[in-house]
């Protein structure tokens, strides 16, 4: 977990905390402890990007397989439904452009 | 790339709408593995990582014209995570970086970067290469890597090492940075 408390962290404090925050699966919380000032460390430093980039790899290696659900069936159901909603809207949506055009066909009609 | 794959590819870039979405179960049971642990990459969390890819699959289906042309499986990887993961996750970041103090191109840096060198490694070499330079690193480079690679918290890292846990932290960071270089040059090898 992100350290918090110190609000201000040098680089390699804040590439540690990141690494364990995408370890931990909290990236959002490190983001929001990020002061002005280490955001613009971070903004600075070449090396932080380079070396985040090693530590998304070394997450992949490590923590990656973990993600790997054995039940894909049921994850199948939910892009199924994920769809059938899209497909929902759609003709929602179709449906209403069409009424939209047939009420203006009948104003310009009636006037 | 295998033949059912692409068999699948060709169904799911079909202009009817229902092929595509029976196309689906084969495409998500042959790719769901490889995506995932591609997405955990950026994000870390199971439930995040699975959240995303639904809607990537459903990007997917309502948008195939970019998967037209596909030849291998590490292509395929690469065309959905730059045009369809990376729009994903940015979204995912878009809300909270209002309360945060990074900018917008920091943010997609760390969430949904460009795709860099090391990244077209495909996940089994990758292992294999990790493996190989860590084997190049000195001793305790090595351990401190492979004890946060365990899951061991900085803390307990420093007293496996015998040190502080910002002496832990500097090591890691030059450590990392280490093999980063030894990253490039190795995919500058290849």
């Amino acid at each position: 977990m992100p350290s918090q408390d110190n609000t201000h962290r040098e680089i390699q404090e804040l590439l540690a905390d990141y690494a364990g925050a995408l370890r931990d699966g909290c990236l959002p919380t490190f983001l929001k402890s990020l002061t002005r000032e280490e955001a613009k460390r971070i903004s600075e430093s070449e090396d932080f990007h380079q070396a985040a980039e090693i530590v998304r790899l070394m997450n992949s290696v490590g923590f990656g397989d973990s993600v790997v659900t054995p039940n894909v069936g049921l994850f199948i159901s939910r892009v199924d439904a994920a769809i059938a909603r899209r497909l929902k809207k759609a003709g929602a949506s179709t449906r209403e452009r069409s009424r939209n055009a047939a009420a203006a066909g009948r104003t310009a009609v009636t006037q | 790339m295998d033949k059912p794959l692409r068999n699948v590819l060709k169904q799911l870039t079909a202009s009817d709408t229902e092929s595509r979405r029976r196309a689906m179960e084969p495409f998500v049971r042959a790719t769901f593995a490889p995506f995932i642990r591609h997405l955990h990459r950026y994000l870390g969390n199971e439930v995040e990582c699975e959240d995303v890819l639904e809607d990537v699959y459903a990007d997917i289906w309502e948008n195939p014209e970019h998967l037209r042309a596909i030849e291998n499986e590490q292509q395929l990887l690469r065309t959905v995570y730059l045009y369809y993961m990376r729009k994903r996750l940015r979204e995912v970041y878009r809300r909270l970086n209002r309360s945060s103090h990074l900018c917008q191109n920091d943010v997609q840096n760390l969430v949904a970067p460009e795709l860099s060198l090391c990244d077209l490694i495909a996940q089994s070499e990758l292992k294999q290469v990790l493996h190989k330079l860590l084997g190049k690193l000195k001793a305790r480079e090595r351990k401190a890597i492979e004890l946060w690679m365990e899951g061991m918290s900085n803390r307990a890292i420093a007293t496996q090492l015998g040190t502080t846990v910002g002496a832990v932290k500097m090591l890691e960071f030059r450590t990392i940075l280490k093999l980063r270089h030894m990253f490039k040059e190795y995919c500058e090898e290849d």
